[in-house]
């Protein structure tokens, strides 16, 4: 579980590390050019946003019988009409193994049953942004970036979680919670000096040094069970580790400048969505990063258009009175209102080459939850044409198609060669342009 | 209903124990019913047996015990596809509904078992971190800094309590955050360390306020009549004969008078703001709006307030004719403490009167911090006046001033009256008054002085990590210490940091090299020593609490864990120095010392580390938060109101648990425990005092037990209507413990009633018609009816109405429908019930299920891993303890930490 032997190379290896020639044979020039620009065929992108409870079954899917390009757009998704021949909808896709109404994220990304480990109350697994980050990021300051809408996230529909993202081991990974920690995680300016730079990042190791035979000497005493959950303990102190190290590439490579003001602290609701989307963009566009998520508030947009009803109360439309069902599809508005938006600043802005990030972006964005508490067609719009899609379409798939079927299209797409991801039977090549 | 000790946790008809007695170690399986199993064969055979496999599902072979998670997996593939409508298909022949119905409620609770069943952890409890709440604690025992925690996981997601092992993650994000979280506190403490010997008090005279509330006003009166002379020059000009044309023009666009004057410059003849000694810049709209707003409303109210007596020796609190506006109009009155105090424990007190003028709903206070940003928040305390302004009260209120709270608006401490920050409402109160005495609401609260201190920290009060580090300087002005006296000193705060548990071999090496290198690379003794101790509050052994087992065999915690775990449990802080010293001497292993630790625990006031968290979690109030109450529709439950109702159902607790009265007490009694704004929100008199306390009911309340309290219901409802729904499931699964299974995914919802104006009952109704909905809700909604005497907000009502929202969201009053309110309801398969009265009896007596519920919601939180089927002797145990002694609260607590699990690793 926890051998000393990569750890002692590691360290070894690490002091070398600093010699900028070293870093050339690492990749660096690679990293470097795409950073500046010059010369660099665009990477590939993929984000995945979710929004937790649902939609308006009646007025946000396109009639299941108008397949192809030629459909008509349905009210809820209006507002992304100029953006028509440039998103496909999904439709039919299932999570077979959730039961649980209120979890539109929680397994969205996964695709893992929650009872699947015997002995055990909660059981998760990889998510697909995770898979795509050990392929895209490599040369990125940050593998990937999991935004989240903190404590909104509890009174969205998401379900347990603290973002859409779960680590190789089906643990929850957190991430910036509002759009000003998100701005400071990738822009922040750090003024040190390299060299007392470097002796930090020595001083951080031999802190980490420590934690790490704290927990050593610890692990050896206990059972079974517990040693399990302290391998999170040891997990955390590699991932600290394994950023340093890509920290110690990036020493002395300045802190590409933020395309956009810091924002203002407090933002709520609908005015957060669109900063996060904008930080989103602004990622990709100074390539900090290749994979992002975000687990979008739906109670504070709520709140934000001056709406009293809870959100869940909303996703509940159908049962009671009419004005909940009107909250609703104000909330598919407003949600289509943004995304179309996001798509705009992905089309507006320009690689090196002339070409868009839209070309080389792929936006899933949906839910596990339909409406209220259905769970199967899950809603899911692709766009972008970062993955080799087939755009413009009203996609309806065979009866049972596993939505991870869906994000094994993705990650073939952006050239991944996983061969599965959670219960997925292959990919949806009608999906494929 | 739940008379069966199983009934709880099987569905009598479907599923039956496999095993009536077993141990532990054996689980219980779950047995499909035969009948039911008949019916699947009649319908579904046809398609899904050995010859046709549609879909490639059969039913013939599915499994008779659900014990392996396959098993249950096909089992709820034929649930989702019943409660979808996919099957029976609509051309077969369909079952017959209360068949159906029958089938469902069995198979989604037999599942439900199932599942349990499956995830037992037969009392494994995995490594417990401490949670958010605990590791805040943790930080204030151990270094007596009170620190801000909030950012990190709440740990209370996912339906389990926050002290279960397995849902306590850790992450390097989380390990960085404890990192600085750690360093924070740390600072904090020596920063109380080197102000521990400051004394400071400070007086401010509320009269002082009077001075700048008179002059300050008179130069926004001044704007007001030179604003109101140049609209006069404008309007006068734009209504000259000559101008007629121009004008005319101009209206096209400039529909208002406002944008007209706006347009001044193009009325040849208009005055410019500069003739009435405004600038240049100024904005033409906000003179034009300056007279109409309620800027000059106020002044008739401060005149008033001028003409009062008093004003020599105090100044009185006002209502807000806008929100935060006249900023000098005395709505509240500031005390700031001065930038250069230290941080750390203040008193700050208030002395104050009502006036003759305040009636009953007036006479509260609110105490706050931060009064310009923070207008719209709910204040930090509210307090009842009985004090006169011949005999004013001086109210003591606590105050911790912390590094983070320095700055800001955080030093600026504040009164006024109760309900003056709502927005909302202040304002239309204000205006209310305005229309009738053309004044303004009358002067409710006088204030004598403000005043703010600071004492001294006596020396056997020194935290006890702080303690651990004597003889070391903690500031870079003394002498660094010998590697010696540093080592003994870092060896004590280990030990106190971990809990008793002394530092591993090579901990302290490993600690002193920490400190050494920070050294050796320049830095100063003081950051050194903060860095390594952070490394301390960031170790495994701190952030999580071991109990190593390392032959995998079970074994009987050593007296320094059962120490931990009981402190974990009872505070949610760690173990005291008492604590530690019996654990020491392992005394705390004799039955009758552990017993009169508990009773101490329990009397102590850091007990409030286990009633706030343990009964918030267990009624889940968080739903509390969940939405946002309709003040417009129900100005009574403000802030104060919501947190002083959330307040009864853990002051009940508290009560109990102080007075060891009968946990029964909850379902049905006679008295409540409430405070002045709770008494005056349920119109009962209480006295004086702002505590919560006893108050007996009158003869016919309906308050009195959890039902009759407001957070209860309001938390049934949405902040609008009730929600007997909401209700009646949490009634199932705290009251009766006879959880209905979770929300099913994928029934097909009703809308044929969107839009329609009908009673809550007849939509309810509608419940009744699809198995898929009555096989839960013919259990649920009764009992929602019979609570429908309460609104959302936690008051009695004899009618309810609906109002439909037209397409523009504006209430369409046509449309409005008023009913009175039936409670009466049948239990299914159970008693009829008359009215709520009736239905409370009938759920008072039941008292065996109640307590079953609330012995299981212990277990897991005590043990920190969920109470699973091979818990079942324990509930039992716990339970039967509990009622030779008359269900009495800490019976239950002394019975679970006697048992041989609350001793096991």
């Amino acid at each position: 579980m926890n051998t000393p032997l990569p750890r002692r190379h590691f360290l070894q290896t690490s002091t070398a590390l600093i010699a900028l020639p070293f870093l050339e044979s690492l990749g660096f020039r690679k990293f470097a050019s795409a950073a500046t620009g010059a010369n660099a065929r665009p990477p590939k992108r993929l984000l995945f946003i979710g929004f937790g409870w649902g939609v308006t079954e009646e007025s946000w899917f396109p009639n299941v019988t108008q397949k192809g390009a030629d459909y008509v757009l349905p009210a809820g998704l209006q507002p992304l009409e100029r953006h028509k021949a440039d998103f496909t909808v999904v439709q039919g896709l299932v999570n077979k193994y959730n039961t649980n109404g209120h979890y539109g994220s929680t397994f969205w990304l996964t695709g893992a049953n929650e009872f699947g480990e015997p002995g055990q109350s909660f059981h998760n697994s990889v998510s697909v942004d995770q898979v795509a980050a050990e392929h895209l990021s490599n040369d990125t300051r940050f593998d990937s970036i999991s935004l989240d809408c903190g404590a909104a996230a509890g009174s969205s529909g998401h379900g347990p979680g603290l973002s859409l993202s779960w680590n190789g081991r089906g643990k929850p990974i957190g991430g910036p919670r509002n759009p000003l920690e998100a701005f400071h995680r990738l822009f922040a300016k750090d003024t040190t000096p390299i060299e007392q730079q470097k002796v930090m990042l020595s001083q951080r190791r031999s802190v980490l040094d420590n934690a790490m035979e704290e927990a050593r000497d610890l692990q050896r005493g206990l059972g079974k069970t517990d040693k399990a959950k302290l391998d999170e303990y040891f997990q955390g102190i590699r991932a600290i580790e394994t950023r340093l190290s890509r920290d110690e590439k990036w020493l002395g490579v300045p802190r590409i400048e933020a395309p956009l003001l810091e924002p203002k602290p407090g933002l709520a609701g609908y005015e957060e969505i669109k900063l996060m989307y904008d930080i989103m963009v602004a990622a990709l566009q100074t390539d900090c990063t290749r994979v992002l998520t975000y687990r979008q508030p739906v109670s504070t947009l709520l709140t934000s258009l001056d709406i009293k009803l809870d959100s869940h109360t909303m996703s509940h439309y159908h049962t009671g009175r009419g004005e909940k069902e009107e909250v609703s599809k104000r909330r598919d508005l407003s949600q289509s209102e943004l995304l179309a938006r996001l798509f705009d600043k992905l089309k507006s802005t320009k690689e090196a080459d002339g070409t868009s990030l839209f070309d080389h972006t792929t936006v899933a964005y949906g839910s596990n939850i339909r409406t209220g508490h259905t769970l199967d067609n899950c809603p899911t719009i692709l766009a972008g044409r970062g993955a080799g899609l087939k755009l413009g379409q009203n996609h309806v798939v065979t009866k049972d198609t596993p939505l991870c079927n869906a994000w094994l299209t993705l990650l073939q797409g952006v050239g991944s060669n996983a061969e599965r991801h959670g219960d997925s039977t292959g990919v949806i090549k009608e999906l494929l342009a | 209903m739940p008379s069966l000790p199983m009934r709880s946790f099987f569905a009598a008809l479907f599923f039956v124990l496999a095993a009536c007695a077993y141990s532990a170690q054996e689980t219980p399986k779950a047995v499909v019913n035969p009948m039911h199993r008949a019916v699947l064969k009649t319908h579904c055979q046809g398609c899904h047996g050995e010859q046709k496999q549609k879909g490639k599902f059969r039913v013939d072979d599915l499994p008779e015990f659900i014990d392996s998670v396959q098993g249950a997996q096909r089992w709820q593939k034929v649930l989702n596809a019943m409660n979808s409508g996919e099957m029976p298909p609509d051309e077969e022949k369909q079952i017959e509904s209360r068949v159906k119905a029958d089938i469902l409620e069995d198979l989604a609770n037999g599942i439900v078992s199932a599942r349990r069943s499956l995830s037992d952890q037969h009392g494994v409890i995995a490594l417990r971190r401490l949670n958010r709440r605990e590791y805040g604690n943790t930080l204030r025992e151990l270094l007596g800094a009170k620190i801000d925690v909030s950012e990190l996981p709440s740990d209370t997601r996912g339906g389990g309590f926050d002290t279960v092992g397995a849902s306590l993650f850790m992450s390097g994000n989380q390990f960085e955050q404890y990192e600085a979280l750690g360093r924070e506190a740390l600072e904090e403490a020596f920063a109380l360390q080197a102000a521990a010997k400051v004394e400071k008090k400070l007086r401010f005279e509320a009269e002082k306020t009077l001075d700048s509330f008179a002059k300050i006003n008179e130069g926004a009166y001044d704007r007001v009549r030179r604003a109101s002379l140049w609209i006069k020059g404008v309007d006068e000009a734009a209504a000259r004969p000559e101008n007629a044309t121009i004008v005319e023009e101009l209206r096209k666009t400039e529909k208002t008078d406002t944008f007209l004057r706006n347009a001044w410059r193009k009325i040849p003849g208009a005055p410019a703001p500069e003739q009435f000694g405004f600038n240049n810049n100024v904005n033409p709209e906000v003179l034009s709006d300056m007279p109409s707003q309620i800027k000059t409303q106020f002044m008739a109210y401060e005149r008033h307030y001028f003409e009062m007596t008093g004003l020599d020796t105090g100044a009185y609190l006002t209502i807000p004719a806008k929100p935060c506006f006249p900023p000098h109009a005395n709505t509240w009155i500031p005390l700031v403490i001065p930038s250069d105090w230290p941080i750390g424990d203040y008193i700050f007190r208030v002395r104050v009167g009502a006036t003759e003028q305040a009636t009953p709903e007036r006479r509260f206070l609110e105490f706050g911090k931060d009064p310009v940003t923070h207008k719209k928040t709910a204040s930090l305390s509210t307090h009842h006046i009985t004090g006169t302004m011949e005999a004013p009260q001086v109210i003591e209120i606590p105050y911790t001033l912390t590094s983070k709270l320095r700055e800001g608006g955080n030093r600026t401490l504040f009164v006024r009256e109760r309900g003056a920050g709502d927005v909302h409402n202040a304002v239309a109160r204000f205006q209310t008054a305005l229309s009738k005495n053309g004044i303004g609401p009358d002067l409710a609260l006088w204030v004598d002085w403000l005043e703010i201190e600071r004492k001294l920290t006596p020396e056997n009060e020194t935290p006890p990590g702080m303690r651990a580090l004597r003889g070391i300087p903690l500031e870079d002005n003394a002498p660094a210490p010998s590697q010696e006296a540093l080592g003994a000193a870092l060896e004590r705060f280990v030990w106190e940091a971990f809990r008793g548990v002394p530092a591993p071999k090579g901990t302290v090496d490993r600690l002193l090299n920490v400190y050494n290198a920070r050294i050796n690379s320049g830095a100063k003794h003081r950051a050194a020593l903060l860095e390594t101790l952070t490394s301390v509050l960031s170790a495994p052994r701190f952030l999580y609490r071991p109990e190593p087992e390392s032959n995998e065999e079970r074994r009987a915690l050593n007296a320094t864990e059962l120490a931990s775990r009981l402190s974990y449990f009872l505070w949610g802080a760690p173990p005291d120095a008492a604590l530690l010293a019996l654990a020491g001497g392992a005394d705390l292993l004799l039955p009758d010392v552990l017993h009169a630790q508990v009773d101490r625990l329990l009397n102590d006031p850091r007990a409030e580390g286990f009633v706030t968290p343990f009964t918030t979690q267990w009624l889940l109030l968080d739903r509390l938060d969940l939405f946002q109450f309709n003040l417009g529709r129900y100005p009574r439950f403000d802030d104060n109101t919501k947190e002083a109702a959330r307040n009864e159902v853990l002051e009940t607790f508290a009560y109990l648990l102080k007075n060891n009265a009968p946990m029964s007490d909850l379902l049905k009694t006679d008295y409540v425990i409430i405070n002045p704004v709770l008494a005056h929100y349920y119109g009962l008199e209480i006295g004086q005092g702002d505590e919560y306390r006893k108050v007996v009911l009158p003869a016919g309340s309906p308050r009195g037990g959890l039902l009759g309290m407001a957070a209860i219901m309001a938390m049934g409802s949405n902040g609008e209507h009730s929600n007997p729904v909401e209700r009646g499931v949490w009634v199932l699964r705290k009251l009766l413990n006879d959880p209905p299974p979770p929300a099913p995914a994928n029934v097909p919802e009703i809308s044929r009633l969107a839009g329609k104006v009908l009673t809550t009952r007849e939509r309810l109704q509608a419940h009744q018609e699809d198995p898929q909905c009555s096989s839960c809700h013919r259990k649920i909604d009764p009992i929602g009816f019979g609570l429908e005497n309460f609104d959302a907000v936690g008051q009695w009502r004899t009618a309810d109405s609906y109002t439909a929202l037209d397409s523009a969201g504006k209430p369409d009053l046509k449309s409005k429908k008023t009913w009175s309110i039936e409670a009466a309801a049948i239990f299914y398969k159970g008693p009829a019930f008359q009215d709520y009265q009736a239905m409370r009896d009938i759920l008072a007596v039941r008292t065996e299920g109640f307590a079953r519920g609330f012995s299981a919601a212990l277990i897991e939180y005590a043990l920190g891993r969920p109470c699973g089927f091979s818990d079942e002797n324990l509930v039992e145990d716990v339970v039967s303890q509990a009622k030779e002694k008359g269900l009495a609260a800490r019976e239950f607590i002394h019975a679970l930490v006697r048992s041989k699990e609350f001793h096991s690793k």
